[in-house]
């Protein structure tokens, strides 16, 4: 499939974001649409691909400074610029770094334009801060990340210490991470651009994640003669994986391989995953067969979601300021962040609702920022 | 000789110390009066002991130094305490006693209005009032004066005003450590009501609502008589934090766009007004931040449609919703929050309009719908004063 044709996108928002975005492609090695978002232009040095700098005159190219509500500005200011970018476009793949300003800002207001004003479904693949990093990098991951949720299609959010296990120096670390979450990526793109036998076009992902909400996301690649059990068992174990919670209500399985790809692996990889994640979840099978890329080696793809997209397919696009139809609670609005200042006061409780979570998250309002 | 009273309310955004004066036989006053911020308190309860006794030291720090302003010295020593938040609760309680004589005596209406008051309460609760709602005769009720009615048992329907005896302490705590003692604790709404309403609205059918920063209290009155009251934990400041999470902004700066921008119905603005708000106090690159004047109502007026729902719900609980024929009566700091008025005129269909405390002193003042509970605690102490003259502790304070 030419990148031309493709209506799916890949954007990188922030500096991580673009670093990401850019090993993607050079590892998918294949026409890939790509757009890279930055408030710094340096992201942009050196690159082959489209290049949209938000905030303009605002911030100069110089970068969001760690604010969020810089970042947050300078999107808005640039969605003209950004829907220049998105003709065609059904679903788009941001991946991104949380903890930083346009990273967590910029992500926010993209998904939410994407989703809510153009109707195209967004999938977040996020980066969470080192644990060692500073309070105020962590305070912006974890106030954003539920308002992420709450307007991608899908989003996955991983902690860069699981990303990167076991590397104690910082850059190797950094580049680890970086590295194990575009190879994932690549995965999942070469899933959807070069289906094999069991497809899973564009159009069918699309439908697959409206509404699938927060998830989690992990791939593997065995080469021996024992690949099938060892990409199940490395699954199972996998810290990506894992949150303690058996929250799963629907999974995607992309398994690649290449032209020796057997059947027996296929059904020993879903009867796995399964039996790990859950047997009475939604469960999708994808596969891949690609010699080129894949020669003697099988990588699963694993995608875990805590909602089932078929109880959550929903009209994309509600009236601007009016309530959302959908069922269910914001996810801000049942997470503390939701309390602001009353955080730590007894709750004001009516009719079974928290009365200190704001009004407009309760009643699922959407705003017309 | 000249009565002078002292009222301190601890509220959730000020904490405010009004002094109150009358000559014998004259009109009460507000004489002078401070508010500062208040600090450690939140919902209209004390988190913080030291520093809202910090915030106690300062309005009366602030108040003596308007006083020598003024040429006068005055030193507080007491104060009646005003009270609010979600703790308080009215009980009703019926007293009766059987009629002695064929036609009701005066010592038959004191001995029901002792009974009135045996209603026990846990150990853990503080009456703050007891409000007389109307006298009934045998099974003839809405009675005004019973005196010289035929009948066999006469009895008076109340109201016990009651609050969480800790939340007061902790009041008298704060109070205590800034050396003002604390006389009576009132209910904030029952005295903005009585500071704002006359008889015949209280005939007629009303509701008084007070609008604090922690908490909203209501109270509804028919045939002269409190026919409900409550608080419910939500106030200005859910407004503020409100804007603060939906726009990412500091309190401070929520509470700005709230008292400069904001309003409780969304497109209330005329057509000059910009679609776009100004956030100020943002450094030199975040000097251009505007917001959505439409996203910025909608997120006020979610949350004032949420507290009329609360409100609807208590006037078709006492079974008058369509009966607040002298309409419904705004008293608070937060009443001026743009559109409220009109918000409520449309939902519960009825007039609105903000309370002027029937006090003197305040006629320089604007918005004196924020005065109306301190006035009527001033009020409260200035009635009780002139029933009792012996009770010369009721004085809140002294000339030097």
């Amino acid at each position: 499939m030419s990148e031309k044709s493709s209506t799916m996108l890949l954007m990188g928002v922030g500096g991580a974001g673009c670093r990401i975005a850019r090993r993607i492609v050079e590892l998918f090695n294949g026409p890939i649409k790509t757009l890279l978002v930055d408030t710094d232009d340096k992201s942009f040095d050196n690159s082959d691909s489209p290049c949209l700098l938000l905030g303009g005159e605002r911030l100069s190219g110089r970068g969001a400074g760690g604010e969020i509500v810089s970042a947050r500005m300078a999107a808005e200011d640039s969605m003209g610029a950004l829907d220049k970018n998105l003709a065609g476009i059904r679903l788009a793949c941001i991946v991104t770094g949380l903890g930083g300003g346009t990273g967590s800002g910029a992500t926010y207001e993209i998904a939410k334009h994407l989703k809510q004003k153009l109707g195209i479904a967004c999938i977040v693949f996020a980066t969470r801060p080192f644990s060692f990093e500073g309070e105020a990098r962590h305070r912006n991951s974890r106030g954003m990340i539920p308002m992420i949720a709450e307007v991608a299609s899908a989003s996955f959010f991983q902690q860069l210490d699981k990303l990167a296990q076991n590397i104690d120096n910082m850059e190797q670390a950094m580049a680890k991470a970086i590295e194990t979450l575009a190879a994932s990526v690549t995965l999942f793109w070469r899933l959807i651009e070069k289906p094999g036998y069991i497809r899973l076009d564009s159009e069918k992902m699309r439908k697959l994640v409206q509404g699938a909400g927060r998830g989690r996301f992990a791939s593997v690649t065995f080469a021996d003669s024992d690949r099938a059990r060892k990409c199940v068992d490395a699954l199972s174990d996998s810290r990506l994986l894992s949150d303690g919670t058996n929250n799963v209500k629907s999974m995607l399985c992309g398994v690649l391989a290449g032209d020796d790809l057997r059947l027996s692996e296929i059904a020993q990889i879903a009867q796995g995953v399964q039996i790990a994640y859950g047997t009475n979840s939604d469960f999708e099978l994808a596969t891949v067969n690609d010699e080129e890329s894949f020669s003697g080696t099988l990588s699963v793809v694993l995608m875990l979601f805590e909602n089932s997209p078929k109880e959550t397919l929903v009209a994309e696009k509600p009236a601007r300021g009016s309530r959302k139809t959908r069922s269910g609670k914001n996810a801000l609005a049942a997470s503390p962040q939701g309390r602001g200042r009353f955080n730590n006061s007894a709750p004001t409780i009516w009719r079974g609702e928290d009365l200190d979570i704001p009004t407009y998250l309760r009643q699922n309002i959407i705003l017309d920022f | 000789m000249i009565n002078i009273y002292a009222a301190l309310e601890i509220g959730t955004s000020k904490t405010v110390l009004a002094i109150g004066e009358a000559p014998t036989g004259q009109k009460l006053k507000l004489s002078c009066w401070a508010e500062i911020p208040s600090s450690g308190v939140r919902k209209s309860q004390i988190l913080d002991i030291s520093q809202a006794a910090q915030s106690v030291r300062s309005v009366i720090r602030e108040i003596e130094k308007k006083q020598l302003a003024k040429g006068d010295s005055i030193t507080i020593g007491n104060a009646f305490l005003v009270v609010n938040g979600q703790h308080i609760k009215a009980d009703p309680f019926q007293g009766s006693v059987p009629i002695a004589r064929r036609t009701v005596s005066s010592e038959d209406i004191e001995e029901v209005q002792q009974s009135a008051t045996t209603m026990p309460l846990p150990r853990d609760r503080e009456r703050l009032d007891i409000v007389e709602r109307a006298y009934s005769i045998d099974d003839f009720g809405g009675v005004a004066d019973p005196k010289g009615m035929a009948g066999r048992i006469l009895k008076l329907d109340t109201f016990h005003i009651h609050a969480e005896a800790n939340r007061i302490n902790d009041a008298r705590t704060a109070a205590g450590e800034a050396h003002l003692e604390l006389r009576d604790p009132l209910f904030a709404v029952t005295c903005a009501a009585d500071a704002v309403l006359d008889e015949t609205e209280k005939r007629d059918g009303c509701m008084v609502i007070d609008c604090g920063g922690g908490s909203t209290g209501w109270a509804i009155y028919s045939d002269n008589g409190l026919v409900a009251t409550g608080v419910i934990g939500v106030g200005g400041d859910h407004i503020t934090n409100d804007i603060a999470t939906a726009f990412q902004t500091t309190q401070a700066q929520a509470e700005d766009l709230k008292t400069r921008e904001a309003s409780a119905i969304v497109g209330a603005t005329g057509e000059d007004a910009s679609p776009r708000v100004h956030l100020a106090g943002f450094s030199t690159m975040m000097d251009q931040r505007t917001i959505s004047r439409h996203a910025l109502n909608t997120v006020v007026n979610s949350r004032c449609r949420e507290i009329v729902d609360i409100l609807r719900e208590a006037l078709e609980e006492a079974d008058m919703q369509h009966r607040l024929h002298s309409g419904i009566i705004l008293t608070g700091g937060g009443a001026a929050m743009r559109g409220l008025n009109e918000l409520l005129k449309r939902e519960l269909g009825a007039n609105v309009r903000f309370g002027v405390p029937n006090i003197g002193g305040l006629e320089d003042e604007n918005h004196t719908e924020r005065f109306a509970a301190i006035s009527g605690a001033l009020l409260y102490a200035h009635r009780n004063y002139e029933q009792k003259s012996f009770l010369q502790t009721l004085f809140g304070g002294f000339r030097k």
